[in-house]
Formats: C-alpha cells, sequence, structure tokens
C-alpha cells in the first residue's frame, strides 16, 4: 500500500519516522463546533528538522498537541498519524502513555508554567526517566544531573534540588530540554520554545536544540514564527494557513523561492538588514478568517495580492516535485512531469481523493 | 520563621483580648441581673442580700474598674470563680475544653474523609452524574443549619431505626464505644458543611490545576493519570482547601454551643450556653477567651502549613 514516495532526498524508499495524514481537529465552541485542523498532511523523516509556520491561530499547535493526543477540549475528528507501524489516532491509552516523553517528547511555549512549581527540578526529570526507565532513584539522579550540565544548568548538583521560582525563564526552558531529552526521542516536538525567552537566550536555546538534537539523533518538528529561525535551523518547511498547508517543501527551496502568496507575504514581512528603517514594518493586511465563517474557495483569498476569479474554488494541493506542494490556482499546470495533480494525501492509500 | 510565628501569637493575643472586652461589654447590655436570677429561687430575699451579694461578686464597682480588674487578673491566667459554682473558672474549663475538642476533631475529620473523595471523584468525572449529584448534596450541606440537621438525624434514626443516642454522657476513657455513640451525629451535623465546603472548593481548584500546562506537560512525559492527579494535581489545589479548613474551624466552634446543648454532651458548648442564661461573666469570658486561642492557634498551624505544601511560599516580613 506504500505509494512512492515523491521526496527527491527520501529515494522512496525509506519510512518515514512520522507521517501525519489528513488530520483533522475540531473543537466546540460557543458557536457551534469548528475545525481548527482541516486535513493536514507531513512527514518527518529520521534525524531531520521540519520546521511548522504560519500565523497566530492557523492551527501550529493544535496539529502538535494532537500527534500526542493531549488536546483539551478538542478532538480528532478523522485522519491518522502514523508512528512505528501504529496508528496514534486510535491507539489505546497505555500505547499513547508508552508514545509520549519516551518516543515522542514536547517542549512548550511557556517555560514558566510548564514545571509543577510544587516539586524540585530533579524529582521533575528523575519522574521522566522512571516512567520509562526501570533504573534505580539513585541511578536517575545521577542522570538528571548528567542531563542538567548537558543543558547548561551551572552547578547542576545543587541546582537538582532548586524549586523552578527559583530559576529564569530561560533556566527553565532548559529543564524543559532536559525533561523531553531524558529517555533519548526519536522525535521532539518544540512548540514555539523561546517566543517566551528574550532575544538573547532565544538564540542560546535554539543552539542547545540543535546541538543535542545532533548529540541525540532526534528529529526535531519545530513550531515558530520566525522565518530565520527556519532559514538557520529546518531542512522541509511546512507552511500552515487557517488550520490547512498551504505550501511545503525543502526549507531552503521554499524560502528561496516561495510557490504560495501566503508565504511570499510571510517572507516579505521579515525585516532584514536591507529593509529600509524608514519604512513602516511589512504586515500582511487583514487578519485570518474565523473558524466559524471560513469563507468558500481559497482561504487566503481575501487578503492575496494575486487573487483572480478562479479563488472561488477550493484549490487542492499541486505537487510541485520534490515533494513541493502548494495550495494555489497560480500552481495549476506547472505540476513536475509525471506527478499528477494530488491532494495533500498523496502518500495515504486514500490518494487522489480531493481534500476539501 | 520563628519571627513570624512570634508575631503571629502577639497579634493572636491582641485579637482574642479585643474580642474579650467586646464580649465583655456586651454581656452587659443584656438585660437581666445575675443577683437577681440567682437569688429568684430563694424565698423572702431583701434588697439588702442583694446589695450584699452584688458586692461580694464586684458588681457594685463602676464598669470601667470592672474591666480593668478583670483584664489584670486574666493577664496573671485567674479568670475568677464561677458566680453559679463557685468553682475556678479556669478548672471549669480545663475539665470541659476535651470534650468539645473531641468534638470539633470528629466534626472535622469526618468532613475532611467525605469532602476530599467527594470533591476529588467530581473533579475528574466532572459533568458526570455523580458530580452533578455531589454538587446538589453540597449545596445542601452547606444551606442546611447543622443544629437542624442535628435534629433531623436524631428524630430519623429514632423514628425509623428505633435508635437513639445514648443519655449519659460517658467519657472516651470510661466507655469509648457509648461516647462514640453519643458524639457521631452531632460530628455528623456539625461536618456537614465542612464537608460540602471541601469538595467544592476541592473540585473547583483541582479543575483548574487539571487545565494549566505543567499538567499537560506531565502528561507529555507519559505520565498515568493516577499520577497525573494524586502526585501534581491533588498537592497543587489542596492550598485553598486549607484556607477554607482555618475558616471552617470558626464555624465548627460555634456549632458546638449549640449542638453540645441538643445532645447533652458536657463541653464547653454546653458551658458557655448556660454560663450565658446564668449571666455567669466569669465563665462566660473564660470560654470566649479559649474559643478564640483555639480559633486562631488552628489558623496559625494552617498558615505554617502551606509554606510545608508550598515551596514559594516563605514567612517573610510582611
Ligand atoms: N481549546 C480550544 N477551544 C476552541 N478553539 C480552540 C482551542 N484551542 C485552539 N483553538 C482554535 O484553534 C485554532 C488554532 O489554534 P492554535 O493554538 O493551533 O494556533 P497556533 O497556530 O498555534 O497559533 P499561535 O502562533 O498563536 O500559537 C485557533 O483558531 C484557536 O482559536
Ligand atoms: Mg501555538
Amino acid at each position: 500500500m506504500v505509494q512512492p514516495n515523491s521526496r527527491g532526498f527520501a529515494a522512496g524508499t525509506r519510512e518515514p519516522l512520522l507521517r501525519v495524514d489528513d488530520l483533522h481537529v475540531e473543537f466546540d465552541t460557543p458557536r457551534g463546533t469548528v475545525e481548527a485542523v482541516g486535513g493536514i498532511s507531513f512527514e518527518v523523516d529520521p534525524d531531520q528538522t521540519v520546521a511548522v509556520v504560519g500565523e497566530s491561530g492557523s492551527g501550529k499547535s493544535v496539529t502538535a498537541l494532537a500527534i500526542l493526543r493531549l488536546l483539551e477540549g478538542g478532538w480528532i475528528s478523522g485522519g491518522q498519524v502514523h508512528w512505528d507501524g501504529q496508528d496514534l489516532v486510535t491507539a489505546d491509552a497505555t500505547a499513547m502513555r508508552r508514545v509520549r516523553g519516551d518516543d515522542i517528547a514536547m517542549i512548550f511555549q511557556d517555560p514558566m508554567t510548564s514545571l509543577d512549581p510544587l516539586y524540585p527540578i530533579g524529582n521533575q526529570i528523575v519522574e521522566a526517566i522512571r516512567l520509562h526507565r526501570r533504573i534505580s532513584r539513585r541511578a536517575a539522579r545521577e542522570r538528571a544531573i548528567e542531563l542538567l550540565e548537558q543543558v547548561g544548568i551551572p552547578d547542576p548538583r545543587a541546582r537538582v534540588r532548586s524549586y523552578p521560582h527559583q530559576l529564569s525563564g530561560g533556566q527553565r526552558q532548559r529543564v524543559m530540554i532536559a525533561i523531553a531529552l531524558a529517555c533519548s526521542p526519536r522525535l521532539l516536538i518544540a512548540d514555539e520554545p523561546t517566543t517566551a525567552l528574550d532575544v538573547t537566550i532565544e538564540a542560546q536555546v535554539l543552539e542547545l536544540i540543535r546541538e543535542l538534537q545532533r548529540e541525540y539523533h532526534t528529529a526535531l518538528l519545530l513550531v515558530t514564527h520566525d522565518m530565520g529561525v527556519v532559514a538557520e535551523m529546518a531542512d522541509w518547511v511546512v507552511v500552515f494557513y487557517a488550520g490547512q498547508v498551504v505550501e511545503q517543501g525543502p526549507a531552503a527551496r521554499v524560502l528561496g523561492a516561495p510557490r504560495h502568496p501566503y508565504t511570499e507575504a510571510l517572507l516579505s514581512a521579515v525585516p532584514t538588514p536591507a529593509t529600509d528603517k524608514a519604512l513602516p514594518l511589512t504586515v500582511i493586511d487583514g487578519a485570518v478568517p474565523g473558524l466559524a465563517d471560513m469563507p468558500p474557495g481559497c482561504r487566503f483569498r481575501a487578503r492575496c495580492a494575486h487573487a483572480w476569479q478562479r479563488c472561488t474554488d477550493e484549490p487542492p494541493l499541486f505537487e510541485l516535485g520534490e515533494g513541493r506542494q502548494s495550495r494555489c490556482w497560480l500552481r495549476e499546470g506547472s505540476e513536475m512531469d509525471g506527478a499528477p495533480v494530488l491532494p495533500a494525501a498523496d502518500l495515504s492509500p486514500a490518494a487522489g481523493r480531493e481534500v476539501s | 520563621m520563628t519571627e513570624y510565628v512570634v508575631r503571629r501569637l502577639l497579634y493572636g493575643v491582641l485579637i482574642v483580648g479585643l474580642v474579650t472586652v467586646f464580649v465583655f461589654l456586651v454581656l452587659r447590655l443584656i438585660p437581666g441581673d445575675v443577683v437577681r436570677l440567682q437569688l429568684a429561687n430563694a424565698p423572702g430575699v431583701g434588697e439588702a442580700q442583694i446589695d450584699e451579694l452584688t458586692a461580694a461578686l464586684g458588681l457594685d464597682q463602676p464598669l470601667h474598674a470592672q474591666l480593668v480588674t478583670f483584664l489584670g487578673d486574666a493577664l496573671h491566667g485567674d479568670f475568677g470563680t464561677s458566680f453559679q459554682s463557685q468553682e475556678p473558672v479556669t478548672s471549669l474549663v480545663a475539665e470541659r475544653l476535651p470534650i468539645t475538642l473531641q468534638l470539633g476533631a470528629m466534626a472535622i475529620l469526618i468532613g475532611i474523609l467525605a469532602g476530599v473523595p467527594l470533591g476529588l471523584l467530581s473533579a475528574v468525572r466532572h459533568n458526570s452524574w455523580l458530580d452533578q449529584g455531589m454538587r446538589l448534596v453540597s449545596v445542601a450541606g452547606i444551606s442546611i443549619p447543622n443544629f437542624w440537621l442535628g435534629l433531623l438525624l436524631v428524630t430519623y434514626l429514632a423514628l425509623y431505626f428505633g435508635w437513639s443516642p445514648p443519655l449519659v454522657y460517658q467519657g472516651p476513657g470510661q466507655d469509648l464505644e457509648s461516647n462514640l455513640l453519643h458524639m457521631i451525629l452531632p460530628a455528623l451535623a456539625l461536618g456537614a458543611s465542612t464537608m460540602a465546603s471541601i469538595a467544592r472548593m476541592l473540585r473547583s481548584s483541582l479543575l483548574e490545576v487539571l487545565h494549566s500546562n505543567f499538567i499537560r506537560a506531565v502528561r507529555a512525559k507519559g505520565a498515568p493519570e493516577t499520577l497525573v492527579i494524586f502526585k501534581h494535581g491533588v498537592r497543587n489545589s489542596v492550598v485553598p482547601v486549607f484556607t477554607l479548613l482555618g475558616l471552617q474551624i470558626g464555624n465548627i466552634l460555634g456549632g458546638t454551643v449549640i449542638l453540645e446543648s441538643i445532645f447533652g454532651i458536657p463541653g464547653m458548648g454546653m458551658l458557655i450556653f448556660e454560663a450565658v442564661q446564668m449571666r455567669d461573666y466569669p465563665v462566660v469570658l473564660g470560654c470566649v477567651v479559649v474559643y478564640g486561642a483555639v480559633f486562631v492557634l488552628i489558623n496559625l498551624v494552617v498558615d505554617l502549613l502551606y509554606g510545608v505544601i508550598d515551596p514559594r511560599i516563605r514567612y517573610a516580613r510582611r
């Protein structure tokens, strides 16, 4: 049932580490049920860094949480999450617990509130280790000290006894990274791990993640707002807009020559040293449409500089070769030879069905 | 820390002192004269005897002089003697206090033992029928006056099960079974509202904690729900429950006054109840001081426990 992988470098033979396939997530709101994530598909290969970018509210966190089934108040209404020969969407609670923290670890946006305030950090790292490894408390504690040292906490032997409130935001995020790496996961999901930190700390923490990723051979799914971070860290980039993938492809290619007006707009919104400081910052006009009143057709239409009458129909994801995809009618007809026009689900058994 | 405790104790003494002065003055506003009440049944008493007794009790002095004398003695641990039985107030109270403490402790224990699991269950299974039921019961528990609940309990148990508590009070040392049977109904009546408040408070506080970021992070580690709820959830939601418990102590102590009288339990509650009726000022004031001290001390212990639960709380000078 495995279809040939259209990504050039994956050569079609290697199974990806994680395959998110046509994922849908719904929430109950006072205004009725809304679909926050409407059919997302992407893959993460071993050791790879995949960046997920998109404006606030585009469904990045919801997707990240849905992979580990940590959603609150919402539910997965369709699709699969393939991991290690199983579908995490239908896995039972015990199987899910085994995956969480051991195979797939997660770091969150806000380090200030991500640690239990009532326990010393050592205790919380030891807990992460002993949930998955049968080792003594003492050995786990030694390992915790080692991890603290690796994430760059000074004087780790004394610091294991510190409480979260005695650490700075940057240090807490380092502790979260230590917890995430405690069981050497194969995939690390980092949901905007540095947005709550100031700029100098941000660079340090990202560098730390990158170093440890190499050392632990961990793939990284990095949610971020920052195109600069994408350029520096990502192998692959997935661009989200209003709960859908609008473009994805190798990071260098997508950043170098975006194939969707939204990606273009995102990139031009990034100030560079060359940007004339006298001009106002470029922002994308308008706002993401509300989930409850999503217009038919292309979801970016109302804000798009290139919109034309075709855009009132919902565009499928066009295949552009090397696994690149764009959800824009302007790409119709520019698909690569031999690569049929396929929706996002081109890697799934349901290939050929249009995602609507 | 020591400094904090000392300062709190000094405040405590001040508060109890002020309350005592207040009660001292209020007592004199209640119509009825202790001397006339005492001599009411003696036939043929003349004004001379009344004056004599009034002077003997020190009641002929001006009010402020009486207050000063009382406070001076009280500071030396002398609360005078009962107008009624002529026994020293301190020994009367010492005799009755353990009984009231036992009743109060039983009530709190019932409140905690029933309230905590109820609150836990309804938070974990929130919006289930169990949760709805618990919320109904707790509204009832909070709004039904405890003496009325006590009366209901006695009446219904007697009516439908032909059971009533022992008539004569026995100390726990004399006959433990009879003692417990005697205490259980008033303790239930007193503990009901504590149980209901604890259940409600724990439910809402645990629900809030379970939606916090660090709980999600604990789940992301692969922790089973039991660990999530008991290690991280409950401990983080317990501080407001403790605050509530400190306040409930006041309710329970107040409740002992009327419930002890209803159930014929010779504790401090009954002592102060009778003393008020007889305008036995020294006894009333002695009881007020002890009730106040118990309340202040228990609340101090509660505040110190916060620090044990939550490392962020430090008893700095405030
Ligand atoms: N618990 C919830 N109940 C209702 N709607 C929700 C809930 N959580 C998320 N949503 C909705 O889902 C959509 C996607 O939210 P999500 O948090 O994934 O955005 P995001 O891309 O991570 O944004 P940000 O960059 O601000 O973190 C939003 O429109 C949000 O309103
Ligand atoms: Mg987010």
